[in-house]
C-alpha cells in the first residue's frame, strides 16, 4: 500500500454481520441447533416474557398490561399503515371507539355475550372504519393524517349532540370477562398472533406491492395494480386489529363511553412506535409495554408526569430515532471493529 | 488552490473514493471524467462538505456509516471538517447533480436565494452576468423553476451557483439529459464563465467529448480511484479514453 506512514495511522470503525447471521440465511438455517437458536432466541423471549408476565404482577399491574396490550395493537396498526402502506393515521381512537360502541351495543340491547360480541364487533368495526376511511384514501402524507385525525373528533360530537348510545353517559353494565386470566390472555395472545401474522403478511407478494405504493404509487399504477384495493385492503387489516382492541376494552371495563374516542389512543401508539423504531412491528409492541407502564408509574408525579413524558419521547426524536428495535438488531446482528485503512 | 490528499471515503464497508489526490490551479478549469459508480458524486460532495451533512443524517437514523479520511485544503487552509454552510462562505459553491432547482420559486426568486451570501451590488453585478450570458432566462423571470426545460433548468443552477460569488465552482455532471445543442452551448457558457470572471471551475462529467475541450487538466476515476490524469491534449490522445469516452 503507497504511503505507508501515513496510512497507518487512520482507522475506521468497520461494521460487519456476524457469520451465524450470513449463515443462518435461508433455509441452511435449520442445519444446526446453534443456527436455530439464534434465530428463535429474540423471538422466544419475547412471547415467554408476554405469556409469564401475568404470574409476575399485582392486580394492578395486571390491569396496565392489559392497557399496555390494547396499545400495543393500536401502536402495531399504526407502524403497519404507517411504515409499509404509506398512510399515516392519526384515527387509531377511531378504531377503538367503533369496535367499542359496537360490542357494547351489542352486548347491552341484544344481550349477547362477549364471546359472540367481540367477534362480530372486530369485523364489523373494521368494515364501518374502512367505509369511513374510504373517501380519504386518495389523499397521501399529511392531508391524510388531517382527515382521519378528525373522524374521532367528529363521532364524539355525533354522540353528544343527537344523544345517541347513552350520549355523554354512555353505557355502563355490559358483561365482563370470568376472571383476570382470561382477561390478560385473551389481549396478549391476540398481540402475539397479529404481530407474527402482520410480519407474515408484510414478507409476502402482498407486502412487496403495499411497500412500493408507499415508494412510488406512480410506478405500482403503471403496473397495472389497483393501489385503491390494495390501500383499502390494508386499511381493513389494520382496523381490524384496532377494533379488536375497542371490543376487548369495553368488556374489561364493562363500559362504554365517548372517552374511547380520544386523543389518547391515537397519540400514546405513535409515540410507542417513534420509540420502538418504526417499520420493525415488534418494535412499536415493545414501545407500547414500556410506555404505558411507564406513564402509569409516572402518576405519582401528578402534572409533572407528562413533562418526563415528554421529555423521555423529545430525547429518543432527538438521540435515537431509528428506535430502540432498529438499534437492538443491529447489536444482535453485526459486530463492529477498528480497521486500518 | 484547492487540493485534495489521500481522499478515502467509505460508505458503510464499500469504498466509494479510493486514494485520491488531485489538485485544482487558480483560474483554470478542472475535469473529472468517469461512469456511473466511478465517484464522480461522492467526490464532488466531498469537497463540497455535504458529505459531512449526509453522513450525519444517516448516523441518526442509525444508516449508513459514512467515514471520509484524508485532507481537503483550499487556499493554504485546512477545510477537510468545516461545515458545508462555512465552505461555501470561504467560496466553494457546488452546483449540484440533476440540477435541484427551488421548483416552485420563479427565475429570479431563484436567483435571489443563490445570492443570499453576496452583497446587493454583487447580487446585481452577476445578475446582470447570468443574463448576459443565458438570454434565454431574460424571458423567463417569472415562471417557476418546476415549469422551466432541463436546458433552462441547468442554466438557472449555473446562475444560481454563479450568485453566491464562488471562488471555486464545482459542477456536478452539468450536461446530464440534455440534448447535443444544448451540451455544446453550456459548454461553451462554462468555457466563455471560466474566461471572463476568472471563477475556478471543476466538472465532473461521464459524457467528455463537449467538456474535454474546454478543460485544462483532467482526472480519470475508475471505481474510485484515479487511473489517469492529465492535460486535455494528453488525455484527448491516450487510446483508453479515446476508446472508452469517444467511441473511436
Amino acid at each position: 500500500m503507497p504511503n505507508e506512514q501515513l496510512t497507518s495511522r487512520e482507522r475506521r470503525r468497520e461494521r460487519l454481520d456476524r457469520g451465524i447471521k450470513v449463515r443462518t440465511e435461508g433455509l441452511y438455517a435449520l442445519s444446526s441447533w446453534k443456527e436455530m437458536f439464534y434465530l428463535l432466541a429474540p423471538r422466544i423471549v419475547l412471547i415467554l416474557g408476554l405469556l409469564v408476565a401475568p404470574f409476575l404482577l399485582d392486580m394492578y399491574w395486571q390491569r396496565v398490561l392489559c392497557a399496555a396490550g390494547i396499545y400495543a395493537l393500536l401502536a402495531l396498526s399504526f407502524d403497519f399503515l404507517a411504515a409499509y402502506v404509506g398512510l399515516v393515521c392519526l384515527g387509531g381512537s377511531f378504531f377503538i371507539g367503533s369496535g367499542a360502541y359496537i360490542s357494547g351495543l351489542l352486548n347491552a340491547k341484544m344481550g349477547w355475550a362477549p364471546f359472540l360480541t367481540i367477534p362480530i364487533a372486530t369485523v364489523v368495526g373494521a368494515i364501518v372504519s374502512t367505509l369511513v376511511l374510504l373517501p380519504c384514501l386518495r389523499l397521501r402524507g399529511i392531508y391524510f393524517a388531517i382527515t382521519s385525525f378528525m373522524f374521532p373528533l367528529l363521532t364524539v360530537n355525533v354522540i353528544i349532540a343527537l344523544n345517541i348510545f347513552g350520549g355523554t353517559e354512555g353505557i355502563s353494565a355490559l358483561a365482563t370477562y370470568p376472571n383476570p386470566w382470561v382477561d390478560q390472555y385473551l389481549i396478549l395472545s391476540v398481540v402475539i398472533v397479529s404481530l407474527f401474522t402482520l410480519r407474515r403478511l408484510v414478507n409476502e407478494d402482498m407486502g412487496l406491492i403495499l411497500r412500493s405504493i408507499k415508494d412510488n404509487d406512480q410506478a405500482v399504477k403503471a403496473s397495472g395494480i389497483s393501489i385503491l384495493s390494495y390501500k383499502i385492503k390494508a386499511v381493513f387489516i389494520a382496523s381490524l386489529i384496532g377494533c379488536f382492541g375497542g371490543a376487548y376494552l369495553s368488556h374489561l371495563y364493562g363500559w362504554v363511553g365517548i372517552s374511547q374516542f380520544s386523543l389518547d389512543f391515537s397519540i400514546l401508539p405513535i409515540a410507542a412506535t417513534v420509540m420502538g423504531g418504526m417499520g420493525t412491528l415488534v418494535g412499536p409492541v415493545i414501545g407500547a409495554l414500556i410506555l404505558t407502564p411507564l406513564s402509569e408509574a409516572l402518576r405519582g408525579f401528578g402534572q409533572l408526569r407528562v413533562v418526563l413524558y415528554c421529555l423521555i419521547l423529545i430525547g429518543f426524536i432527538v438521540y435515537k430515532p431509528e428506535g430502540l428495535m432498529n438499534y437492538l438488531q443491529r447489536k444482535y446482528h453485526q459486530f463492529e471493529h477498528w480497521e486500518d485503512v | 488552490m484547492l487540493e485534495v490528499k489521500d481522499l478515502m471515503v467509505f460508505y458503510e464497508n464499500a469504498i466509494a473514493i479510493n486514494n485520491i489526490n488531485l489538485t485544482c490551479r487558480q483560474g483554470g478549469v478542472t475535469g473529472i471524467f468517469g461512469a456511473n459508480s466511478a465517484g464522480k458524486s461522492t467526490l464532488m460532495y466531498t469537497i463540497s462538505g455535504i458529505i459531512l451533512d449526509v453522513k450525519k443524517k444517516e448516523e441518526m437514523k442509525g444508516g449508513e456509516r459514512i467515514t471520509v479520511l484524508g485532507r481537503i485544503s483550499f487556499e493554504g487552509v485546512d477545510i477537510t471538517h468545516m461545515k458545508p454552510s462555512e465552505r461555501a462562505k470561504k467560496g466553494i459553491v457546488l452546483c449540484p447533480e440533476r440540477r435541484r432547482i427551488f421548483p416552485e420559486s420563479s427565475t429570479l426568486e431563484n436567483l435571489k436565494i443563490g445570492g443570499y451570501l453576496a452583497t446587493k451590488a454583487q447580487a446585481k453585478e452577476t445578475m446582470d452576468y447570468v443574463f448576459t450570458i443565458f438570454p434565454q432566462l431574460k424571458n423567463l423571470k417569472k415562471r417557476e423553476g418546476g415549469f422551466l426545460s432541463g436546458g433552462e433548468q441547468q442554466m438557472l443552477a449555473i446562475g444560481r451557483a454563479l450568485m453566491a460569488q464562488p471562488k471555486l465552482l464545482l459542477l456536478d455532471e452539468p450536461l446530464l439529459g440534455l440534448s447535443p445543442l444544448m451540451e455544446a452551448m453550456l459548454a461553451r457558457a462554462i468555457h466563455e464563465i471560466n474566461l471572463q470572471t476568472k471563477i475556478t471551475i471543476l466538472i465532473s462529467e461521464q459524457y467528455a467529448r463537449p467538456i474535454l475541450p474546454i478543460v485544462h487538466y483532467g482526472y480519470v476515476l475508475e471505481n474510485g480511484g484515479a487511473v489517469l490524469e492529465g492535460t486535455s491534449r494528453e488525455l484527448m490522445e491516450n487510446p483508453d479514453v479515446k476508446s472508452a469516452y469517444f467511441g473511436l
